[in-house]
Order: structure tokens, then sequence, then C-alpha cells
């Protein structure tokens, strides 16, 4: 037998160590840092791309793009004219503390107001780990079934924001709005939630004021 | 599947721990995992078996305490352990929504028993 030593360290803690830096760079040069999670293929690249040419004229912003292989996100993204920095995570799940301080190393952050983290296309593995953001944002769209804040409840707890995209597609799915927002509101009671389409851009302009609200706080 | 790169961030704590309290040889870590932290355990064990075939931490035994997810009704204040995800159904008010999280997010190294000359 040997003698038993209590530890009580946070398996996370190097992660978190980073995310509190990148917290305190990000509050420093007053850039709102924003991360965008959801599975593959809700439409988070839609979204930004929506977002990014629709506000240009009003935020600078920049975008860090969370990719397992190839840079396609990053180039439509490009295309609106927002500087973006493509992360590869080759095969990995999520991206950590350590992926973001090598992007903002190449991103040119001056003057930015908002900086948008696209996340892996993943409910579970990147609503563990911390990125120093402002805000998490969970995006999840109706053709993946109203109970995905059930079956995801840690992504939809901490998240500020729920997007629900592809309203436009409701006549065709059987999804109910209610049903989703109650779950993800059953540990989460102040999460905002918007119904929008990308596609058609129907309920945006309510995540726009949402995004003006949360960088006027940020200044 | 993040287990893994939680398994690496574990050996790393172990390791720091091992040469401060100068462990000569580990025979086991006891890791707490809470309902909602988003790690399986049964994974995490997976990790740790491949990432401690060979190797300084070859032979330790990973033990994990699974830790309830624990609540306060959003309406009532009562405090209680949900019997399923599905329906958090507070046992006072019957309140569904709105509850907060008190503990369950946890994931922690709670000890580590081994050999340390005196």
């Amino acid at each position: 037998m040997g003698k038993t030593v209590t530890i009580v360290r946070n398996v996370m803690e190097a992660n978190e160590r980073r995310a509190a830096k990148l917290k305190d760079f990000f509050a420093e040069r007053r850039i709102l840092c924003l991360n965008i999670m959801s599975s593959p293929g809700a439409g988070k690249t839609s979204l930004l791309e929506r977002t990014l040419a629709d506000l240009k004229n009003e935020f600078r912003m920049a975008v860090i793009e969370g990719d397992l292989q190839t840079d396609n996100d990053a180039r439509r993204v490009a295309a609106t004219g927002a500087q973006a920095v493509q992360v590869n995570t080759e095969g990995g799940c999520h991206l950590d503390g350590s992926m973001i301080e090598d992007a903002i190393e190449v991103l040119n952050l001056d003057g930015v107001d908002i900086l948008f983290i696209e996340n892996v296309g993943n409910l579970v593995c990147p609503a563990e780990f911390n990125l120093g953001e402002d805000h998490k944002i969970s995006l999840l769209s109706v053709t993946e079934g109203d109970d995905k804040p059930e079956k995801y409840p840690l992504m939809f707890h901490i998240s500020s924001v729920m997007l629900l995209n592809k309203v436009d597609l409701l006549p065709y799915v059987d999804f109910n709005l209610e049903t989703a927002s109650a779950h993800a509101r059953k540990l989460n009671k102040d999460i905002a939630i918007f119904p929008v389409a990308c596609r058609t851009g129907e309920g945006l302009s309510a995540w726009y004021d949402w995004l003006r609200a949360a960088r006027a706080a940020k200044r | 599947m993040h287990e893994l790169s939680l398994i690496e961030s574990m050996l790393g704590i172990i390791r720091e721990e091992r040469d401060k309290h100068g462990m000569t040889r580990i025979h086991r870590v006891h890791v707490v995992n809470g309902a909602l932290s988003g790690a399986v355990s049964d994974a995490l064990l997976f990790g740790w078996e491949c990432l401690t075939q060979d190797g300084d931490m070859q032979g330790v035994k990973l033990e994990i305490t699974d830790a309830p997810l624990l609540v306060v009704c959003g309406s009532c204040g009562r405090e209680f352990t949900p019997e399923d995800a599905h329906c958090m159904a507070c046992p006072a008010c019957g309140e569904i929504l709105g509850h907060e999280v008190k503990s369950g997010k946890e994931l922690y190294i709670e000890e580590i028993e081994a050999d340390i000359p005196d």
C-alpha cells in the first residue's frame, strides 16, 4: 500500500489558464469574442456569411475558422471581405485555447470590434473548452430535431444564445420551437432564443440587435 | 471523443504531482467526473488504457467516481438530483424550467496513491 495524496486539481486547468489569458487579451483590446458551436451542417458558416455581409458597414469583424480539414469555410467567410484565419484541428473534435493563441498571432486585430470563432461541428466536445470568449452561441437547425437541447445539456446550459436555424423548412419537418426552447431553458432560464433562416434572412434582425447590445456592453 | 485530450491533461497534472511529492511508483489515480461534465467515464477509461500501455504510467490504475447532477429548482429553490436528464421536474413543486446547476460539471483529480520514500 502506498500513501494517498489528496490533489483536487481540475483536469481542464491548463486550458482554463489559457482561456483566462485570452479573456484578458480581448478585454484589453475591447474585442467582443463569440464562440459559435453547432453540429456539422447546422449553418455556422452561413450565419457568419450573412452576419459579416449585413453588418460590414457597422463593425470591423474577424473570424477564426476551426475545421477538421480543408479551408473551404475560411474562403467562404473571406469572400465577404472579413479577415479570416483557418485552424485545422487535423481530426481533433474541438478547438482549445492554444489554437486560439496561435490564430490571434496571425490575425491583425487592430480596431476589430467582433471576433467570431467558428468551432468544429460537434455538440459535445467544444462545450468543455473555454476559449476566452465573452459568450458561447449555440446554433441548432430545425432539421436536427427539437430534442437536441435535451440530449446535449452542457452545450445549451453554457450558451448565452441559441439560434434556431432553417426555420424556412419548418413546414416540412416535425420540429416544435416550443419544445426545443423549453428544453434549452431547463438549465438556462436566461438563454436568448432567436428563430432564424440564414438562407432567406428571416429573423436575423433580432440576432443583429443582440450583437449590437453585446458589442455596446464590451466598450 | 475529446476524452483522449482530457487524459493527456490528466497525465500532465499527475507527472507534476509525482515530481512535487517525490513519488517513486504510482498505484492508483482517483478522478471525479460530474454527470454534466461532457466526458464519458467509459471513454476516459479507454483513453487511459490507450495512453498508459507503455511509458512512465504503465500499470497505474485509473478509478472514476461519477458525481451526480445537483440542481436548485428555478421556482421554489429546492435542491434535487433529477432522476433522468429528460424531465427534470422538481420533486417539491413540479417546476421543470429554469433550474440552476449547483454541481455536476466538475472533472478533477481527487487523489493519487503512490509510494513516497520518507
